[in-house]
């Protein structure tokens, strides 16, 4: 029995040994930098994240790469699977030896993803919305402490963006009462649906109907019906993962209801939705998720990257996730050539990166293609001067951004066939 | 409450009509070959898309419909050539079916994501109907559908063609020795319910949208309607996708719309369950 301890001690210590080598091994030979980006590759927002990845690590490629070490890219397809991301996620990790990992829509894959990064201690630089990400880090800094929200705000904040479409349509001459809401039969709405109805009570608003959608769901002639009968001023689509939002879209523009559509939908954001409607995408007010629009970029950098995505790839940007991808690059890059530059002994150690990325909050945001800020509990920093969610508009083949009046770049126009 | 009643009799019977038109097509080609064809639902899809990228490249819409046609028909080829060899296996051609439809459906994903897109509808905006906006080209589909369905009905009974396929359902060696050539009736037989599918996934891409997840939609909604009309049974499929089409509404209108679907499979269930054979399906 003590010959079997002792030689289970030997084994442990052998283990031991052998990790810190392989670790040490690792650092001594670091010839590159890896980045990984991970998402549902067959869709636009998968694609949008890694086409724009790419792009930055060919300009980064192209002047140097960072602190002088070539950057690699590494691919990792969630299928919007759980399992899959997960698995996808400790390849990245483990195997392929990611960096840092960019990506990850969405909400429900996040959260599996985010314990695989624990364990592997790897940084996250994320997408998705669920306020339950930010909860983690805040609830288990040490855990969860390399998760960082770059995208897009939490959904919560879509309440806010959500409440102040109310405000601006009213305060533009369109008189909302009752709202009826359409939205996705999944986690991420609920959070939003509760803090929207206080928000809502307080401008004297009504949420005549809540109905939430299955994946797939396309029957909306039913509901743009029931909506008129209950008298609704708005209906008001909260939709993402559904994946039919322009089938509502184009079946409000056939019925020409009395009702203005304007709310959360991730297809208007899409630049191409005018055309895959054929046009029937005209006069829905939407927000622009994730703080910038193709013909309303916010800042300089975006302006470039919008056009050199087109230059690139014979198109804009799929989905808005580009841009946090792109900038997640960027600010990974930054952050470790501040590490670098404070002669940390190790400036990829994602331990020391995290302290650095901490130091982009309220009043120091990092100019990319958005102002990008973090909250202490690592969401995206809301608000005009940050990344906000544009209240816009489809108008004539083009979106156009509303409100705020600092961004704006058009003014809310009513479908003809409104009263 | 008679409104109630009247907009699901009319939303029923509209959403009713293309799902006939799919599920149609499956039982034909079930009932006569014994085949239970899982890439029906391609032949759906990929109609829709030939004629939507066509028709949006300047083709003429009227021909791109045409295409998208024959292209659906095609696939109903491919189905009878690889089911061919394997066809006396059931669970060979279930696999064979299975993995044709999620090969095409990778091919669609890779090439046009997984957004939907929409054909514009050929007749655009809506009547009403005590107070019920029904749209014009809900209307047309289903009149179509249902002019479809009727020439379909009265082809297998009253045509000789027709008669080849009953007999070869009914007994294929049989039908073989009074000198019917029963490959080409099941090549007929495999084209024809692809093209009913791909003409409903038209009609569909008017009405909504497609992406290529629409395919496994598709599949489900034709496999639980020929299940529930009774297996091989044409006009048991025709009134089953009816009796789907009001559930649907009815449970849209009265649980919501996150219900519709779970209620409308929990119905099935429960049918089968009473009636094992299906509604119009006989024991064989």
């Amino acid at each position: 029995m003590r010959y079997a301890k002792a030689v289970l001690t030997l084994l442990i210590l052998l283990a031991a040994v052998t990790s810190l080598c392989v670790q040490g091994g690792q650092k001594a030979e670091r010839g590159k930098v890896v980045i990984g980006v991970i998402g549902p590759m067959s869709s636009p927002e998968g694609m949008a994240e890694e086409k724009a990845v790419k792009l930055a690590v060919e300009e980064i490629n192209a002047q140097g790469g960072i602190l002088g070490y070539p950057v690699e890219v590494v691919v990792g397809d969630t299928k919007l699977d759980s399992n899959t991301a997960s698995t996808e996620f400790r390849r990245l990790a483990t195997i392929e030896n990611a960096d840092v990992v960019i990506g990850g829509f969405s909400s429900g894959v996040m959260l599996t993803m985010m314990e695989t990064m624990a364990e592997t201690k790897t940084l996250f630089l994320a997408d998705a919305s669920s306020p339950a990400h930010a909860k983690k880090v805040a609830e288990n800094y040490d855990r969860y402490k390399y998760w960082f929200r770059v995208t897009q705000n939490n959904g919560s904040t879509f309440a806010l963006d959500l409440a102040d479409m109310v405000k601006f349509l009213k305060d533009s001459g369109y008189d909302v009462k009752k709202v009826y809401i359409i939205r996705d039969e999944h986690v991420w709405t609920d959070p939003v649906v509760e803090a929207l109805i206080p928000l809502l009570e307080e401008q004297g608003v009504e949420i005549v109907k809540d109905v939430r959608v299955p994946r797939g769901y396309s029957e909306y002639e039913q509901l743009i019906q029931e909506a008129d009968s209950l008298d609704a001023d708005l209906i008001m689509p909260i939709l993402a993962i559904v994946g039919t939002g322009d089938i509502l879209t184009k079946q409000w523009v056939t019925l020409k209801p009395n009702i203005l559509l304007a709310g959360h939908d991730l297809a208007a954001i899409d630049a191409e939705l005018y055309n895959k409607t054929n046009g029937m995408a005209n006069y829905e007010v939407f927000l622009a998720d994730g703080g910038a629009l193709i013909t309303a970029p916010p800042t300089e950098k975006c302006k470039e990257f919008v056009e050199a995505y087109k230059k690139k790839y014979g198109h804009y940007p799929e989905s808005h996730q580009a841009y946090g991808a792109y900038d997640a690059v960027y600010l990974y890059k930054t952050v470790v050539e501040m590490a670098a530059k404070d002669g940390e002994d190790d400036p990829f150690n994602p331990d020391v990166l995290v302290n650095y990325l901490e130091k982009f909050d309220a009043s120091n945001p990092i100019m990319l293609t958005r102002p990008i800020a973090f909250y202490k509990n690592h969401d995206l920093m809301w608000g005009d001067n940050y990344v906000r969610n544009w209240i816009s508009q489809w108008q004539d083949g083009k979106q156009y951004i509303i409100y705020p009046e600092s961004v704006a770049n058009g003014e809310l126009k009513l479908p003809p066939w409104i009263e | 409450m008679i409104d109630v009643l009247l907009k699901i009799i009319v939303f029923g019977t509209v959403v009713g009509g293309i799902w006939g038109l799919v599920a149609s097509g499956f039982s034909l080609i079930f009932g006569v070959s014994r085949i239970l064809n899982f890439a029906h639902g391609a032949a759906f899809v990929c109609a829709a898309y030939v004629a939507i990228l066509l028709s949006g490249s300047g083709f003429n819409v009227y021909l791109s419909i045409l295409a998208g046609l024959a292209v659906s028909g095609l696939l109903g080829y491919l189905v009878y050539l690889l089911t061919r060899p394997v066809r006396k296996n059931e669970v060979m051609v279930i696999i064979v079916t299975l993995a044709l439809a999620l090969l095409i459906q990778q091919i669609l994903l890779v090439n046009f994501g997984d957004k939907g897109i929409s054909m514009l509808p050929l007749v655009q905006g809506f009547v009403e109907l005590n107070n019920i906006k029904v749209t014009n080209m809900r209307i047309a589909s289903f009149v179509l559908a249902v002019a479809s369905l009727v020439s379909l009905d009265l082809m297998v009974s009253k045509t000789r063609i027709g008669k080849k396929i009953i007999a070869t359902s009914q007994d294929s060696e049989a039908a073989m020795l009074t000198g019917i050539d029963v490959e080409k009736v099941l090549i007929l037989v495999m084209v024809l319910s692809s093209i009913l599918a791909g003409f409903a996934g038209i009609l569909y891409a008017q009405i909504f949208a497609i992406s290529p997840e629409t395919s496994l939609k598709a599949l489900i909604y034709a496999f639980a309607i020929v299940i529930l009309g009774g297996l091989g049974s044409l006009r048991g499929s025709i009134v089953s996708s009816f009796i789907v089409g009001y559930i649907l509404v009815l449970t849209i209108t009265f649980l919501g719309a996150r219900w519709s679907e779970f209620v409308m499979l929990l119905a099935i269930v429960t049918i089968l369950v009473v009636r094992p054979t299906g509604l119009f399906g006989v024991e064989e």
